[in-house]
């Protein structure tokens, strides 16, 4: 049965529409197989190789994958959730309303975003000690480190604009804080909270700056600073495995792969 | 233990162990929450009680109409000007349905007939709650993300307030809220902006303190701070709990602070005691002169009988010192220029009795147990802090403190407080206790909810304004004579003054001279239903005369002329057709005495004499619209036709009042 099916997909391989749209075409040697990944868009940033320990759980725990699975949540979300979302005083709370009484599914959508959001920024900071402590940041990781913590960044932002967003008190009060926080910068501190505010209260321009940032300009961020990060893993040589693993671990390792 | 930890490993393994069988696992867990959020939709609240609605009317017998006036789904109502997005209307699904009034349980019970509709209005306006909300939890009650929950019925009236702002006829316990927020003095305290712009206005006259020493005592003022419904159970006073201390060394500042006011004595007259030829004359000038219409006095059953213009009188005696309430009977504007008491023109002889009578009205209990040592400075200074402290001035003039502002917090938007931070009241608190019940108290809840966010933002189209207050002043000596009278306590002249006699605005219009100045002279009752009636004030000819003219030339309505019909020469048949329609097309009767043997009617004025006292063009002009001589008559408007109202007219004027003797007997 298994047969049959290997035989039916490797006969599709061979089919003209899908050598049309896969440059690698058929074959399961070594050569063809990292080709397959090399020549897809999608597929080449990662390593054409990897370690079969690297994919174990206890290797990575998943972190930086489940980050990214909560960011591609997060983008499916928000891009439905701007569906039902104008960013102006009168509208705002009102459609925030709206999303939990009338739009089908409103609340989950909304409580879906919210929460991948809260898990989002959980994993970033599991990830990033995961990395730290597994002293896979050291040469010549330690760009694609820089990288992450610029992304940690990025993510908190994300997370900072989308609270006003819903335009209550607690969104309010808390970009008031936000904001202050930021004026007590040395010198530009108050043409820093003039800029991110568009006035010097928390009005209409600062929703629609807010709403801005955090739909197009940090969202865009993000995914150009992923895709770096993505190539820099498999430039720098893959996923760190190395002396930082327990030995344990590794013996582990070793004997099943001998067996 | 160690057999349940592995029995969780053995799961693990089972499920876990293989990363295939871990993906099928994890994607089946996922399908399953992403099923939910499509079965909250499906299996929603607003969706059940509509099922319930349509099961409900299923078995009616409109239930055609019903089910074609029933719509599935959300239901909402946008008013944009408002800012209002309700969708109560999508469970409560029958409020419309005027067949529905058997129907007891919600949210399917008919709402009650009211002037607005809920297309105009939407709910959330009048009820509060959270309009665009869809389920039962949100809608009505207080939530996190919303803090004003439903309404209860009681105060339902506060939400008309938020528009209407004059009284309105369907909301009684409204109105008697506004009264007594305005009549028990709240706001000389507490500043209520209207959205006009305006503060609200007390109703109640805070005697000045300024000379209270002529008036009464030092014990009496003691005994006063420390209960004043204890003197006078009517007491517009509220008590402020002082303490024996604070209460002697406030009575010690009032005392030590007041001035002695010239004239307002009578120390050259007979003392009071010597005046009282006859025991019963006190009494008997007491209701001649109608103090009882505005002075109440608390009978032995223990209720308060009477007015509630001046003070009540159960006490008076132990409270006012003879000399003062004598000079007060005689002349009250020079005591207090501003007072609401007419100065009635009583002889030497009559403010002696009356006095005598009053002084009797005492009560020695009240002041058997105060006894106050003589006033030291550190008292008076102390009391002075109090006076200060208490914001005694916001209500009393007292020389030497000024009026202070903002004493109180504002209540211009009590009613949009969070309702769920209940105040804990302190001890320290200043707010003093009042003695109201509980229909007061709920009056006033529903009167200070409506004070709310939305009362200072309704559009201009939707707000009804409070007829604004009239500061009109009648000129010449006339006026002053008025003034002295204090025609205003009781009759309203172009929009000022009190409703407890008939408006005057048009009097010049309405009445002949000669019954007018007959009255002046001796005033009789018009109406036999009325216990209070107008006081004789004693008044000169030549006070008549000039209060006469005035009324006579300045009273006038612009809407006819006043001599423009005979007061008399109508043939007998015009008289007796008017007799015909008085009697039989237009019933009059039911109300209204013309023949006292055999007429029954008692809720309109006498009419046995109206022909010596209406002018006729004014009775033609009542027939034809009474509403738009004076707006809020009872009397109905007929529609008369022209000859019919010429004919009643006639018949009106032909009643000089032949039958008057009849009548007394």
């Amino acid at each position: 049965m298994a047969k049959t099916a290997t035989e039916y997909f490797d006969n599709l391989r061979e089919s003209r529409i899908w050598r049309s749209i896969f440059r690698s075409g058929s074959g399961s040697s070594t050569l063809h197989r990292s080709l397959a990944i090399q020549q897809n868009i999608f597929l080449h940033l990662f390593s054409t190789k990897v370690r079969r320990r690297m994919l174990n759980l206890s290797a990575t725990w998943y972190l930086g994958t489940l980050t990214f699975g909560t960011f591609l949540i997060l983008v499916v979300t928000g891009i439905l959730l701007m569906l039902y979302y104008h960013p102006s005083v009168p509208q705002a709370y009102a459609d925030t309303k709206d999303l939990q009484f009338v739009v089908s599914s409103g609340l989950f959508l909304r409580n879906l975003h919210r929460w991948s959001a809260h898990a989002m920024v959980f994993l970033v900071f599991a990830h990033m000690f995961k990395v730290f402590y597994r002293g896979a940041y050291r040469p010549p990781r330690e760009f694609n480190w820089v990288i992450g913590v610029i992304l940690l960044l990025v993510t908190l932002l994300l997370s900072y604009t989308g609270y006003l967003l819903p335009w209550d008190q607690l969104a309010f009060w808390a970009i008031t804080v936000g904001s202050n926080i930021a004026s007590a910068v040395p010198l530009l501190g108050n043409k820093i909270h003039f800029m991110l505010l568009g006035g010097n209260l928390v009005n209409a321009n600062a929703l629609l700056r807010f709403y801005v940032l955090h739909c197009m300009i940090l969202p865009l961020a993000a995914m150009f600073l992923i895709g770096i990060h993505f190539w820099r893993i498999r430039k720098d040589g893959g996923l760190y495995a190395h002396q930082s693993e327990p030995a344990t671990v590794r013996a582990k390792a070793m004997a099943k792969q001998a067996q | 233990m160690q057999s349940s930890g592995n029995k969780f490993v053995g799961l693990w393994q089972k499920l876990f162990g293989d990363p295939i069988r871990a993906f099928g696992v994890v994607s089946v867990l996922f399908l399953i929450s992403l099923a939910i959020a499509p079965a909250k939709n499906r299996f929603s609240e607003w969706g059940h009680y509509q099922k319930g609605y349509v099961r409900l009317i299923r078995g009616r017998g409109e239930a055609v109409t019903l089910q074609r006036h029933f719509q599935s789904g959300i239901q909402q109502i946008w008013l944009p000007d408002l800012g209002v997005v309700d969708r109560c209307t999508t469970c409560h699904v029958g409020q419309k349905e005027a067949s529905l009034i058997d129907v007891s349980t919600q949210p399917f019970r008919r709402h009650p007939v009211i002037p607005h509709t809920s297309e105009q209005m939407g709910c959330v306006i009048c009820h509060r709650g959270q309009g665009p909300a869809t389920t039962v939890e949100e809608a009505h009650r207080s939530t996190l993300a919303w803090e004003q929950p439903i309404l209860p019925a009681r105060y339902i009236e506060s939400s008309c307030g938020q528009c209407h702002r004059a009284p309105l006829t369907g909301t009684p316990q409204l109105n008697e809220g506004h009264r007594l927020l305005t009549r028990y003095g709240c706001v000389h305290c507490h500043t209520v902006k209207q959205p006009d712009g305006n503060s609200l206005k007390a109703t109640d006259d805070p005697p000045s303190l300024s000379h209270i020493a002529d008036k009464t005592t030092r014990q009496w003022v003691f005994a006063w701070l420390k209960d004043p419904q204890a003197y006078a159970a009517s007491a517009t006073m509220p008590n402020f709990k002082l303490s024996d201390n604070d209460a002697r060394d406030i009575s010690a500042f009032l005392i030590a602070n007041s001035t002695p006011i010239p004239d307002d004595t009578a120390s050259n007259s007979s003392p009071a005691q010597k005046a009282a030829p006859d025991p019963t004359a006190g009494a008997s000038l007491y209701g001649e002169s109608f103090c009882a219409s505005c002075h109440a006095v608390q009978n032995a059953a223990g209720n308060v009988v009477g007015g509630d213009v001046g003070p009540e009188l159960t006490r008076i005696g132990t409270k006012a010192k003879p000399e003062w309430l004598q000079a007060w009977i005689r002349n009250p504007r020079i005591y207090d220029p501003g007072t609401e008491m007419p100065h009635y023109r009583f002889t030497d002889q009559q403010a002696a009795v009356l006095t005598g009578f009053l002084q009797a009205k005492a009560d020695p209990d009240l002041l058997a147990n105060v006894h106050l040592d003589a006033a030291t400075p550190e008292q008076i200074a102390h009391g002075k802090t109090l006076v200060t402290e208490f914001g005694c001035a916001s209500c009393h003039e007292i020389s030497g403190i000024k009026k202070p502002e903002n004493f109180a917090p504002e209540l211009t938007r009590i009613g949009s407080k969070p309702s769920k931070q209940p105040r804990a009241f302190g001890a320290g608190l200043k707010m003093p206790q009042y003695s109201f019940n509980p229909a007061q108290i709920d009056a006033l809840t529903t009167q200070l909810l409506s004070f709310t966010d939305r009362a200072q933002s309704v559009p201009n189209s939707l707000a009804v304004a409070a007829t604004p207050a009239s500061n009109y002043q009648p000129a010449g000596k006339a006026g002053q004579l008025m003034n002295d009278l204090a025609c205003f306590s009781c009759h309203a002249i172009n929009g000022r003054g009190g409703n407890m006699a008939p408006d005057l605005t048009w009097e010049g219009s309405s009445v002949q001279r000669k019954w007018l100045e007959d009255f002046l002279r001796n005033p009789n009752t018009l109406r036999p239903a009325l216990i209070r009636r107008m006081p004789k004030f004693n008044l000169t000819n030549e006070e008549i005369s000039t209060l006469s003219d005035y009324i006579m030339t300045v009273y006038q309505t612009p809407a006819f002329e006043r001599d423009s019909m005979p007061e008399s020469g109508y043939s007998s048949a015009q008289v007796e057709q008017g007799r015909q329609l008085f009697y039989s097309k237009y019933a009059c009767q039911s109300c209204h005495i013309v023949d006292p043997k055999a007429d029954k009617g008692y809720i309109g004025p006498t009419l046995t004499q109206v022909g010596a006292r209406l002018n006729a063009a004014w009775i033609y002009h009542w027939m034809k619209n009474p509403q738009a001589l004076r707006p809020g008559t009872g009397e109905p408007n007929r529609n008369m036709s022209d000859d019919d109202a010429r004919g009643l007219t006639a018949f009106m004027m032909s009643q000089k009042g032949s039958g008057k003797q009849e009548a007394k007997k």
